[in-house]
Order: structure tokens, then C-alpha cells, then sequence
């Protein structure tokens, strides 16, 4: 019998959301994979192994915890120039090439003030391996049956009486 | 017979030759040259088209790379939303359901303990047609029927 699906109760679930739109968040999100590695990292390879949000809470909050603290880092020090910089991407179809500019000085900004370095060409799409103190999930899956076997066709079959059925261009 | 009369004859040195061959001025390139300018041509213009889908090549990496970037606090903000809609629904069912006898409040389509990943009218099978259209379809304009 199917039973109830138990839900986190509300308390573990209400956490206030990055209030950024999406330029906003596209264009600190290099700086932010980044920074976030580990919370990220973590979050994503508990959603690949325990395939299940339910068990993923206390590490979504995790990140989203980062994600307020880089966000509120970015705007006490490079508040001007990370505005101009996702203005700039709103107006330009969210395309990076059209803002180098704009990027550059948010780059430099970034880090004189708070020494971070934009991530290079191909550095967040590395495979990497996480260390964590999580446990492997087991799944209790159903046993596969076995196959149904194969029926023996009776001794001395008599021929057929239409010939054969093997479909051979007529 | 006096000789009164003078013979005609071909001016000196003989008349000059007739002219019957294709006079055509020579004009334009030679055709090797033509060639060799035609590979020329071509092997820049396929040098070009090749470095500029590299440098497009990287420039979908980038973006890419940037959605890589907020993937899980996007990930993250959708779990904890749509964790909330199935409790939201589970209340519902419970007002809606309450004089039914024999009815299990928020049980399980599947005979399994393995979660299932929710379909969207599975969130949103509560509202009025429109707002589900609206919330299924995302920004279409086209909202079905």
C-alpha cells in the first residue's frame, strides 16, 4: 500500500530568497561559483546521490546563507560598479561580450577591495572531486524477478502446412 | 607589237599580309594567377569563419559558465519553493477532503519510499485555469485553451 509522503515542516523551508533579478545574479555568478565552491559543491552532489530534496535542506540553506553574504560583500565595497555592470547586461541581451567594460572595472574593483579573481575560461566547468562527511545513501530498491524462462518447443514437431512464415522478399 | 601598255603589278616588296587572325587585346589576370588568387580568397575566408566559432564557441562557454555558476542557489530556491506548494496542497486536500470517510490525507501515488520528482500540474492542479495556465506555461503567450 502507498503511504504518506512525509513533508520538512515549514519552519526548515522558510528561507527569504535572494532578492536579485536574473542579470544581477548573472553577473556575479562567476565570482560566485567561485567563492561558494564548497556550500555548492556539496549541495549539488547531495542532490545527485540522495536524488531527494527532502535530505538536501540543511545544505540548501547553506548556500543560500553564501549567497547573502557574498552578495552583501559585493555591495559594501564595488556596490557602484556591480550596478553598472548588470545595467549593462540587462540592456544587452544578458550577453557578456557587449559589456567588457563595465566587467573590467567590476573585476579590478573586486579585487582591490575584497582580493577575489574571476575564475578563468573553463575553471567552473572542471569535474572535481568533494570531500564530505556525509554517508553514502543505500537505496532499498525492489529485487529485480528473474526472467521468465524460455517454453521448449514439443519433440517432432510436424512441418507446417503454409511453408514457411520467414518474410523473404516474396 | 609595240608594248603601250604597262603591266599591273604587285607594289614592292609585295603586299602586305591579310588580315584574318583574331586580333583580341590581351587584358585581365592570367589564369594562374587568377587561380592562385581564387585559393588566396578562399583559404582566408575559411580561416576566418574558423576562428570566429572559436571565439563564439567561447563565448557560449562563458555564458554557460555563468549558469554553471548559480545553478545550485537556483536549485536550492526551487526545492524549498516546491516543498512549500506540496504542503500548501496538502492543507487544501485536507479542507477539501475532511467529510470524506476513509481518506488518507497526503498519501503516496506510488507503493514505493523512493521520492518522486512532482510534475508541474501536480503543484498547481488546485488553481483556477487560468493562474495554472499562467504558472504550467511560464511566459508563453500561448496559454492553451
Amino acid at each position: 500500500m502507498p503511504e504518506v509522503v512525509n513533508l520538512p515542516s515549514k519552519v526548515e523551508l522558510d528561507v527569504p530568497e535572494v532578492p536579485l533579478t536574473s542579470s544581477a545574479l548573472k553577473a556575479g555568478a562567476h565570482h560566485f561559483g567561485r567563492q561558494c565552491d564548497k556550500a555548492n559543491k556539496e549541495f549539488m552532489l547531495c542532490r545527485e546521490e540522495e536524488k531527494d530534496p527532502r535530505k538536501c535542506l540543511e545544505e540548501g540553506r547553506q548556500v543560500t546563507a553564501c549567497s547573502f553574504k557574498f552578495f552583501n560583500q559585493i555591495r559594501t565595497h564595488c556596490n557602484e560598479s556591480f550596478t553598472e555592470h548588470w545595467t549593462c547586461l540587462d540592456y544587452n541581451k544578458q550577453e557578456f561580450r557587449r559589456c567588457r567594460q563595465s566587467q573590467k572595472k567590476f573585476d579590478t574593483c573586486v579585487f582591490e577591495n575584497l582580493g577575489w579573481v574571476r575564475p578563468e575560461l573553463g575553471d567552473l566547468g572542471k569535474v572535481t572531486v568533494v570531500k564530505t562527511e556525509r554517508p553514502v545513501p543505500e537505496f532499498d530498491l525492489r529485487p529485480i524477478p528473474e526472467p521468465t524462462p524460455r517454453p521448449i518447443p514439443p519433440a517432432n514437431l510436424p512441418a507446417s502446412k503454409t511453408g514457411s512464415k520467414y518474410f523473404f522478399f516474396w | 607589237m609595240a608594248t603601250t601598255f604597262k603591266q599591273d603589278m604587285p607594289p614592292k616588296g609585295g603586299y602586305s599580309n591579310i588580315d584574318y587572325k583574331r586580333m583580341l587585346p590581351k587584358r585581365g589576370y592570367s589564369g594562374y594567377t587568377m587561380f592562385a588568387g581564387m585559393a588566396g580568397i578562399m583559404t582566408f575566408g575559411m580561416v576566418t569563419l574558423a576562428m570566429s566559432n572559436k571565439q563564439k564557441r567561447k563565448w557560449i562557454q562563458e555564458d554557460r559558465e555563468s549558469i554553471l555558476g548559480i545553478m545550485p542557489l537556483i536549485c536550492a530556491e526551487k526545492d524549498r519553493e516546491m516543498l512549500l506548494r506540496l504542503q500548501y496542497n496538502r492543507e487544501q486536500e485536507e479542507e477539501i477532503m475532511k467529510d470524506v470517510p476513509g481518506w488518507t490525507v497526503g498519501e503516496g501515488v506510488f507503493n514505493s519510499k523512493r521520492w518522486f520528482e512532482p510534475g508541474l500540474l501536480d503543484l498547481y492542479y488546485l488553481e483556477p485555469s487560468k493562474e495554472r495556465n499562467k504558472l504550467v506555461m511560464g511566459f508563453n503567450t500561448f496559454t492553451g485553451s
